[in-house]
């Protein structure tokens, strides 16, 4: 394993940011339709306190939700990096708390595709992995197109050992 | 390796039926110790319900008592044990049949145990663990001690063979000339190996470990539910008039007397405290030996309820040496093995001490003994790396941020008495620097050995051909000062960390841990 690869290289499906806005805001939407016709008039009614300037707080907050419904996504999307090479499934994601994972493809125990609903009308899968353990045993990739995700389930298959521990 | 891309399920199942080693049902005891069970659960409504003159107490537990016996009944009739050369089948249910097929190569523990009810019946539990991360995936809760016996050889036994027949195509792969006798070999005779005792701990080990038990926490826990208890039957009142009788009979004494003794009833608790543990210990740890037949571990103890745990060897994914501050000055620790599906809290033992290898052992025969419970581990020579010192100035940054949030928050009320958050800063820069005192790493050709800890010290030994995922984190702070933390993923318990390397450092580790973790898993299949 000489060539080992230094890091994760290749990048997601750049219409997976479309995926992940579309996500978002449907659950701010929810979130929001929730805080504002079911959580504000039980405030007003129940706590004494409440006033137009809480209401102002809680619009802000709205705001800033819907706000990071398109923040984030594409920064997401620009830190994603992901690579099956050698024997190793490499993975660099986040924003904030940057991690880079690395799966020994001998040790997984099976590998899901998940095509979620909204995913599908984007074209896209999540190729989800499991390995033995308790915590954190899943590993997910997302945002990857259809036969992409197909190909490399089925190298993944291939490769696996008998998965024993 | 050959090629199965066939789903998860790893070999193909046999065809022909599998010949039956050994069949059986509960011993008929069973029925008197749920018999029992049944009236002591019983008893506690019944007895509050003539208590109180309420017949719906009374009705509810004797309802209660009969269901359960019938269940206990109808569980006993229906529950069957088959144990074939390759699986374990438990059949029971009388409604709901259900069968639960436990193929032998899974089968990472066998527990037996027994209460001191139950040996005076002959009888004992067998707990069959597996990987999935539930525990215990069969409980035959009672057998005759002797078919108990002759369960674990049978089954030992049959799992020896059944993991030889699956290693067989590797080997035959390897070396040609034996795979014409391989399969002709029927499942391997149960030649008796010797068992070599590894350790056996003296009642001196077991007192220190109850001695050197620093959870008097528990105590509290203990008062705090007795008072609790006293107050739902309407006792809190008097125990709070009790208190203030004993609060005037005090003002009475000059207060030098008054302190000495409050120090004295302190006292008086930590000694029942450190006494009970000691007492705990012994009971549950008497008699313990630690043995290794073949390749299987064993663990034999306990006084009152008894109990026995094999532990295959190759199926070790983390072995840890336990230090608390006090057993660290003392130069003692406890040993344990965390194998595939377990899951337990570092630093807290799990009830009845299942995943306990050596309850307690001086420094130097602890780590002699490693090597019986990893082998190879004797021939891995590690050299020791120590993390980064940015793991102080960390440390001290996230100390200043919390100092300054806490002096904020508190400024409107307090003041400038506020400013005494301040102190968080000096005393997280020296949490920061007795972590990275006890910060250590080592990583062998199979092994990955790691230390940690603040007062205490923990050290870790994996190996890494059980090594499932390795995760490089970065966090902001961890961004700006250029550090990482590394996790290693092996397939039982909490996943192991190691903070604050620097991150070109971590990603060369990480990356010699997977390929080497590569390497030993095709060595290995």
């Amino acid at each position: 394993m000489a060539s080992a690869p230094a890091t994760a290289t290749e990048r997601l499906e750049r219409r997976v940011v479309g995926y992940w806005i579309l996500g978002d805001l449907l659950t701010s939407g929810v979130l929001g339709a929730l805080a504002w016709f079911v959580a504000r008039p039980f405030l007003d009614e129940h706590w004494d306190k409440w006033s137009s300037a809480w209401e102002h707080v809680l619009l802000g907050g709205l705001a800033g939700l819907l706000l990071l419904a398109f923040v984030v996504p594409p920064l997401s999307f620009a830190r994603w990096r992901y690579a099956y090479l050698g024997d190793l499934l490499l993975l660099r994601y986040g924003i904030l708390f940057v991690e880079e994972r690395a799966v020994p493809v001998k040790r997984m125990q099976h590998v899901d595709l998940v095509r979620g609903p909204i995913e599908r009308l984007f074209g896209l899968a999540t190729l989800v992995v499991f390995t033995a353990g308790n915590e954190g045993s899943a590993f997910r990739v997302p945002g990857l197109r259809t036969d992409v995700a197909q190909a490399m389930r089925d190298r993944i298959l291939q490769a696996r050992g008998d998965g024993r521990i | 390796m050959d090629a199965s891309d066939a789903p998860p399920a790893p070999a193909a199942p046999p065809i022909a039926a599998a010949p039956v080693l050994m069949r059986g049902h509960l011993h008929p005891g069973i029925l008197l110790l749920r018999l029992l069970d049944a009236l002591r659960q019983a008893a506690v409504p019944v007895a509050a319900g003539l208590l109180l003159q309420s017949w719906w107490f009374v009705g509810f537990g004797i309802v209660a008592f009969v269901l359960r016996l019938g269940y206990a009944l109808a569980r006993y009739i229906t529950l069957e044990f088959t144990l074939t050369s390759d699986e374990l089948r438990v059949r029971e249910g009388l409604l709901e049949r259900q069968e639960r097929r436990i193929p032998l190569d899974r089968i990472q523990d066998l527990g037996f145990e027994s209460s001191l009810l139950r040996r005076a019946l002959g009888l004992s539990v067998v707990l069959v663990e597996t990987a999935s991360g539930q525990g215990v995936e069969a409980r035959l809760d009672a057998l005759a001690r002797r078919d108990a016996e002759h369960l674990r050889e049978t089954l030992l036994a049959a799992r020896a063979a059944a993991c030889g027949r699956a290693a067989a195509p590797t080997a035959a792969a390897a070396d040609g000339t034996v795979d014409a006798a391989m399969p002709a070999s029927p499942p391997a005779p149960p030649t008796p190996q010797p068992e070599w005792l590894v350790h056996r701990s003296t009642a001196g080990e077991l007192t220190l470990r109850g001695l050197s038990d620093l959870r008097l926490s528990a105590i509290v826990v203990t008062g705090y539910a007795a008072l609790q208890f006293a107050d739902t039957f309407g006792l809190a009142v008097r125990v709070a008039g009790v208190a203030r009788d004993a609060q005037e009979w005090l003002r009475r004494f000059p207060p030098h007397v008054v302190a000495m003794i409050l120090v004295g009833v302190l006292f008086i608790v930590m000694a029942f405290g450190v006494g009970t543990a000691v007492l705990g210990n012994l009971v549950t740890f008497h008699g313990f030996a630690l043995t290794l037949r073949g390749d299987v571990l064993q663990r034999r103890y306990g006084l009152l309820t008894t109990r026995q745990k094999t532990l295959p060897r190759a199926r070790v994914q983390r072995v840890t040496y336990e230090q608390t501050w006090l057993r660290r000055l003392l130069g003692c620790g406890v040993v344990k093995a965390d194998s595939a599906g377990g899951s337990r809290t570092e630093g807290e033992d799990t009830v009845g001490g299942w995943d306990v290898v050596v309850p307690l052992a001086r420094d130097a025969a602890a780590h002699a003994l490693l090597p019986a419970l990893l082998a190879g581990l004797e021939h891995e020579p590690f050299t020791w790396q120590r993390g980064s010192q940015r793991l102080v100035l960390r440390m001290t940054a996230q100390g200043a941020i919390l100092a300054a949030a806490a002096s904020a928050s508190l400024w409107p009320a307090n003041g400038a008495a506020a400013l005494g958050a301040l102190a968080l800063l000096p005393l997280w820069a020296l949490l920061g620097a007795l972590v990275w005192r006890n910060l250590g790493f080592a990583l062998g050709a199979d092994f990955l050995a790691l230390r940690h800890g603040v007062l205490g010290r923990t050290t870790a030994w994996l190996p890494l051909g059980k090594v499932q995922a390795v995760i490089v984190r970065q966090g902001p702070v961890e961004q700006a000062l250029g550090l990482a933390s590394l996790t290693v993923f092996v397939a039982g318990g909490s996943p192991t960390r190691i903070p604050d390397l620097l991150l070109a450092d971590a990603r060369a580790l990480a990356r010699g841990i997977v390929e080497r973790a590569g390497v030993a898993a095709a060595a290995t299949w």
